[in-house]
């Protein structure tokens, strides 16, 4: 019952958007930072993501949001060119895959990998040569300082934790002053103070009109942060939530509603009661 | 400064600075200076005795390497292979604004070091070997280093990086590689058909005017031949292709676009040679690179708790690998088994080696098998083998008993044919075969002892080769017991003695081995 009521409700408001014509939405009159139209990708003969498009807004923050092996990962390696695919995508408006579209966006993977032999430091420097960006030495401090890095940064890539790492993705990420950011499972690996950092960051990102989007299956770590919601599952978009047109509903019972995993916990949960009895 | 150029000064500076700090990188040095300087001084007896020992002998030398190198290079680049990237040029690199070409030349500059060190090593060889005038090698340092490296690289641009060529174009650009060696077999063969298998056929063929007109490979081979045999048409003929060839590769791969289509194969080739890498840092057996481990179905009746738990897991993941418990080391027994017989009849005999033979053989595997340590290497890493609550000595057993069961079977394999055509005593077969099982068993105590002694201190090369120093010492202490022992009284008291060193210095570095387990256990 409860079901049927939420898939009315993505009807009204979200927007059933498997393909990219859906996805524009109340988005359409605002200028498109991040635009990704009909992108398919597959390995070998299987489809991971079928025909997707979705766009984000300047300054605003998307979410992937999907459980494993929806397809979140393709997308963002997808826009951040590692991968081969059909459709386009475009950085305001630039083929994400031209040198000057990479200009402006930055990409943290999901598993952080450092070169070993080069300094937390030299990380920063060698992405600050590669963008073109002059960033200070203060710049760059004031980041260290920020992720609790600075007692580390002559530490080499292979001397870090798994959750240093992520940090000096992230790090590395943000020094090039990026207009878009694409966080694959950011929070992974991240001890609590660096969660809380990390989001301070995206909302400061945000504020200076930077567009993010973050590939996640956490969907508490993502309540506070988020203005789009695009739900993946088997590589397509199930549905479009955008904030403000949600009112007071709860978006996680949106998402096991429109991928069905409610219904099914439900009905697992049914089940146990049954067993029980 | 540029980034790659920056990603380069640093990852070198650094590297540098780590090994330098480290005494073992000074070994490492002395060793390879020595053995490079070795290798042409031992093998100038080999070049005069062929009669090989003039420049035009190192020109046939590097036209074999040429068929070797070359279209294997051009088969790797077409599958999109051969360029070494890490995970890290993955995150860093590929999704930054740096043209995709530079990023294609980035991974082929790395191969430069090694290109020197070689060059280094033809110099030496030229000079020590061949007897050619150092203006003569000075010329083809240059050639190897600036044109060899600009034509090499910009195919590598067009194969490698091109988006136009589809799967389809690509697989016929490998076959036409595998063609360019199939010529060059067909005009061997004219030679063998002409000359009969000979010295002189091989010479001929390397020396063909036929084999300097193969595109490509045959082409480098006559630069090869004009700068150390001198100038001929062909020769001539053949530089003229290959300097036009460089020209139009050159300007074929400044013209091409490339937006960066090859990173999802850099990304996935990335992947298995860290998988590689990694699986290598375990003491697994080589994989190839893309080459993933296949396992069939198989099921096991789990018996008894504790230690016993590895010993049954062990089991299930040897049922469900293609060859069971065996692997290389089992092949090269059975061959061993196979061509020591055989050698025996051949040659009537070994005279006084005679009961030496089969062991020693079993010695030599055991050095050259000192890096395949098998599941017992996994077994120290993995932290539910310290986990698990039992004795540290019944982990030890149970983590190795697979393993003691194939330096038996190997044992058996090596000795048995050999003993019965040699017509060995019964007693002196056993005691054979149990020296060689013995033998391979200390191999695996072996690692566990190096771990403990040098593992905190030499890196994995480090720790490979002081496991090579301690089995080299039990070795020894085992020639010498076998040596009293035929003094002594014969040949089974030499096995007699030699099984009885062998055995406790196993014993003792079981010992080692379980009180590694214990250690890690406690801390």
């Amino acid at each position: 019952m409860k079901i049927e009521i939420f898939n009315r409700e993505i009807c009204v408001c979200a927007l059933l958007a498997t393909n990219s014509s859906c996805a524009k939405s109340s988005a359409e009159m605002e200028k498109n930072m991040l635009e990704v139209v009909n992108l398919s990708k597959k390995y070998g003969k299987m489809l991971a993501v079928d025909d997707v498009g979705f766009t984000v807004p300047d300054g605003r923050i998307g979410i992937l949001l999907g459980p494993n092996g929806a397809g979140k990962s393709t997308v963002i390696k997808s826009i951040a060119g590692l991968l081969r695919y059909k459709g386009s995508i475009r950085i305001q408006g630039i083929d994400s895959r031209e040198t000057e579209a990479k200009k402006c966006f930055a990409y943290v993977p999901e598993l952080p990998s450092m070169y070993e032999a080069l300094t937390v430091r030299e990380h920063m420097e060698f992405i600050n040569r590669a963008y073109g960006v002059e960033a200070t030495e203060t710049e760059i401090d004031t980041l260290l300082e920020k992720f609790e890095l600075k007692d580390k940064q002559d530490k080499l890539g292979n001397e870090l934790s798994k959750g240093m790492m992520q940090k000096v993705s992230i790090c590395c990420a943000l020094i090039i002053r990026p207009k878009v950011i694409l966080l694959d499972e950011p929070m992974v690996g991240l001890d609590p103070a660096a969660i809380k950092e990390l989001k301070e960051v995206i909302l400061e990102l945000k504020e200076q009109g930077c567009t993010v989007l973050i590939s996640t299956h956490m969907l508490e770590m993502v309540k506070e942060l988020w203005d789009v919601t695009f739900v993946m599952d088997k590589g397509h978009i199930l549905g479009t939530y955008v904030k403000e047109e949600l009112a007071n509903e709860d978006l996680e019972e949106l998402f096991f509603a429109v991928t069905g995993q409610g219904e099914k916990k439900n009905t697992e949960a049914g089940d146990g009661a049954k067993e029980g009895r | 400064m540029g980034a790659i150029g920056y990603l380069y000064r640093r990852l070198w500076t650094n590297w540098a600075k780590k090994a330098l700090r480290k005494p073992v990188t000074y070994v490492y040095i002395v060793f390879i200076l020595f053995y490079l300087s070795a290798v042409p001084f031992s093998f100038r007896m080999i070049a005069e005795q062929f009669g090989i020992n003039s420049p035009d002998g190192m020109a046939a030398v590097l036209t074999a390497l040429a068929f070797w190198i070359v279209p294997a290079n051009l088969v790797a680049y077409a599958k999109r292979k051969g360029l070494v990237y890490r995970n890290s040029d993955v995150h860093f690199l590929f999704p930054a604004p740096v043209s995709p070409k530079r990023v294609l030349l980035y991974a082929h500059i790395k191969t430069l070091f090694m290109q020197v060190i070689l060059n280094l090593f033809a110099v030496a060889c030229g000079v020590i070997m061949f007897h050619v005038p150092a203006w003569k090698l000075g010329l083809y340092v240059v050639f190897s280093l600036v044109v060899e490296n600009v034509t090499e690289g910009c195919l590598m641009l067009l194969l490698y990086g091109s988006e136009r060529l589809g799967e389809k174009q690509r697989g016929w650009i490998v076959k036409a590689a595998y063609g360019l060696i199939a010529i060059a077999v067909a005009i061997g063969v004219y030679y063998y058909l002409d000359m009969g298998l000979s010295g002189a056929a091989v010479w001929a063929f390397l020396n063909s005017d036929a084999v300097k007109l193969i595109p490509i490979v045959g082409w480098y081979i006559s630069v090869i031949h004009l700068l150390f045999g001198g100038a001929t048409v062909i020769n001539i003929l053949g530089t003229v292709l290959y300097f036009c060839l460089m020209a139009a590769v050159l300007a074929a791969a400044m013209c091409m676009k490339c937006t960066g289509a090859f990173y999802e194969d850099a990304a996935k080739f990335a992947e298995d040679y860290e998988e590689v890498l990694e699986n290598q840092r375990q003491g697994g057996t080589r994989m190839r690179i893309g080459k993933k481990k296949k396992f069939g179905r198989a099921s096991i009746r789990w018996k008894g708790t504790g230690a016993k738990a590895i010993f049954y897991r062990q089991l299930l993941e040897y049922k469900k690998s293609k060859f069971f418990i065996f692997d290389v080391s089992t092949l090269f027994s059975l061959g061993a088994g196979i061509v020591i017989p055989w050698l025996y009849i051949r040659e009537g005999g070994f005279g006084d080696a005679e009961p030496f033979v089969i062991p020693l053989v079993s010695a030599y595997f055991t050095f050259i098998f000192t890096t395949l340590n098998g599941k017992w290497a996994k077994e120290l890493k993995s932290p539910y083998t310290y986990l698990i609550p039992d004795s540290p000595f019944a982990k030890l057993m149970n983590a190795t008993a697979i393993q003691l069961i194939q330096c038996l079977i190997n044992g058996l394999l090596i000795t048995v044919p050999g003993a019965i055509v040699m017509g060995m005593q019964p007693l002196a077969a056993v005691l054979c075969v149990v020296g060689c099982a013995v033998l391979s068993c200390n191999k695996l105590y072996a690692m566990a002892v190096a771990e403990i002694a040098v593992g905190g201190t030499l890196g994995r090369v480090g720790k490979q080769l002081f496991q090579l120093f301690i089995q080299c010492f039990v070795i020894m202490a085992a020639v010498m017991g076998g040596v009293l022992g035929a003094m002594a009284g014969g040949v089974v008291m030499a096995y007699c003695l030699m099984d009885v060193f062998l055995i406790l210095f196993t014993l003792v570095f079981m010992v080692i081995a379980a009180l590694n387990f214990y250690k890690m256990e406690t801390v």
